[in-house]
């Protein structure tokens, strides 16, 4: 299969695909900043004691998690304009990104924070300390170590849902293989580029969490 | 053991030497199938109609075009740039959609001659200021092409300055896009803009007189697929002779006539 590869034009097209390589970066980065407010927000209000609340946030994550994140981003892309809302590619990308993602994020914050054996909720309570400091000394720095690992890991699902940013004309690291394709007709030199430059991602995602793997490994007990 | 090995790929050998190569013609008269690429999204060339069937007006010659070689037809979807990586990929037997024969698509694939002639224009809002070609060109525009068309290309020639948005699908999208506002203008085949501004409310949009290019149309086929090409050229020569083509543009192409049925 290599023989027949066009190297010539890939590196023809490398500009294109190092600055498509940044915008996903871009906005991989602002959805999963979003995402991890929108996670803990709604983690936050689905653990509370107000019913409401809780349902509240139940309602969202059920919605984003049991329909296709295409349908979410086609459902904004191509719903909000028609009652008035205009917003760019890119908003409307990093938007249901973090809807997305942050919905999956709540779930797994919801799960470390509950991981936390009763015992340590119990023994905080029994030294008089009030939820909110309970929550900052004692159960959210243990609940770190637990939800790095899987919180990463969503990180890297986001990274490849960004891909689906190019059906919005978002200049991204797919689009650029489609672009390659369409000018070129070269579908398969195209894509493997845009393979390796997420794989890129994937390695440097993954040192990221052996790194904080091994300063985190004095937190769990 | 070692002898029984050496058998099988003494036959092995033998098996694959004498496969022959057969021409596409060949292939398609034993499968009994042409194989179609085309779009989903391009009326009045490809489209699905109201009634969920599919018209237009390449589908309408794919299908007498099978008729007269005596072989059921069978229609694969494709984006608008997926169309030739399908072909290539022998997806497909034939491109039929309103594509133009540029030097760079040939350098791929092999067209047939002409079976129609149009031109890239620009269309607006109705309420648009942009009035001429020249008003088009002032800098911060926002273009809306399609991805892979002549009219993305023509779009980088006639206005440099202005903000490419390039949408992978079909020309709704970019009419679309205009009428929501996402983009200033947008460029088009004549052909495929008029049909589909049939679709969106009348009076919504505004075409500018002015042509800036003119596009022949064609359909395509690999270049391993001669037999195929001289007998799609020598369809279109038939048709044009015994007025059927004349008379499947001017329903689909040259009036809104199919408008009435689809």
């Amino acid at each position: 299969m290599l023989e027949t590869f066009n190297f010539r034009v890939i590196f023809e097209y490398l500009p294109l695909f190092w600055s498509c390589f940044l915008a996903t970066l871009w906005l991989s980065a602002a959805g999963l900043l979003g995402a991890l407010l929108v996670g803990t927000l709604a983690c936050g209000l689905r653990i509370s004691r107000f019913k409401l609340l809780a349902w509240a946030a139940g309602v969202y994550i059920e919605s984003i998690r049991s329909t296709p994140l295409l349908v979410q981003l086609f459902f904004f892309y191509f719903g909000l304009p028609s009652i008035g809302i205009r917003m760019s590619e890119a908003t409307t990308g990093i938007l249901a990104l973090t809807l997305n993602s942050g919905a999956y994020m709540a779930e797994i914050v919801r799960a470390g924070i509950q991981s936390i054996s009763h015992g340590q909720v119990e023994a905080a309570v029994s030294s008089g300390l009030n939820y909110l400091q309970r929550m900052r000394h004692i159960i959210l720095p243990q609940a770190i170590g637990v939800t790095l690992p899987p919180l990463l890991g969503q990180a890297i699902v986001l990274v490849k849902d960004s891909a689906l940013l190019s059906l919005i004309s978002l200049p991204e690291l797919t689009r650029a293989g489609q672009i390659m394709t369409s000018e070129r007709f070269m579908p398969a030199e195209g894509f493997l580029t845009s393979a390796l430059f997420y794989l890129l991602i994937y390695y440097i995602l993954k040192g990221l969490t052996h790194w904080s793997q091994k300063r985190l490994i004095y937190m769990q007990t | 053991m070692k002898r029984v090995k050496w058998l099988i790929a003494l036959v092995m050998v033998v098996g694959f030497a004498s496969m022959s190569v057969a021409g596409t013609l060949e292939e398609i008269a034993q499968r009994g199938e042409l194989r179609v690429a085309c779009q989903t999204q391009g009326p009045p060339f490809s489209f699905v109609d109201k009634n969920g069937k599919r018209a237009g007006s390449s589908i309408e010659l794919c299908e007498m075009l099978a008729k007269d070689m005596g072989v059921k037809v069978t229609f694969l979807d494709f984006d608008w740039d997926g169309l030739i990586p399908a072909l290539l990929s022998k997806k497909a037997d034939i491109l039929a959609a309103d594509m133009t024969p540029t030097i760079k698509r040939a350098m791929k694939i092999g067209f047939t001659k002409p079976f129609m002639y149009t031109g890239s224009v620009v269309f607006v809002k109705a309420n648009s200021p942009i009035k001429t070609v020249e008003d088009a060109q002032k800098a911060g525009l926002k273009a809306a092409v399609l991805l892979g068309s002549t009219g993305e290309t023509d779009a980088k020639n006639s206005f440099p300055k202005a903000e490419l948005k390039s949408y992978k699908g079909g020309g709704p999208l970019l009419i679309d896009a205009v009428l929501q506002g996402q983009a200033d203008f947008g460029v088009n085949d004549s052909s495929a803009v008029i049909g589909q501004m049939a679709n969106f409310p009348p009076n919504s949009l505004r075409v500018l007189p002015d042509l800036l290019s003119k596009l022949p149309l064609a359909f395509a086929m690999r270049y391993d697929s001669q037999d195929l090409l001289e007998l799609v050229n020598l369809f279109f020569l038939n048709a044009g002779l015994d007025g059927r083509l004349e008379q499947n543009l001017n329903y689909w192409v040259n009036t809104l006539d199919w408008k009435k049925d689809h």
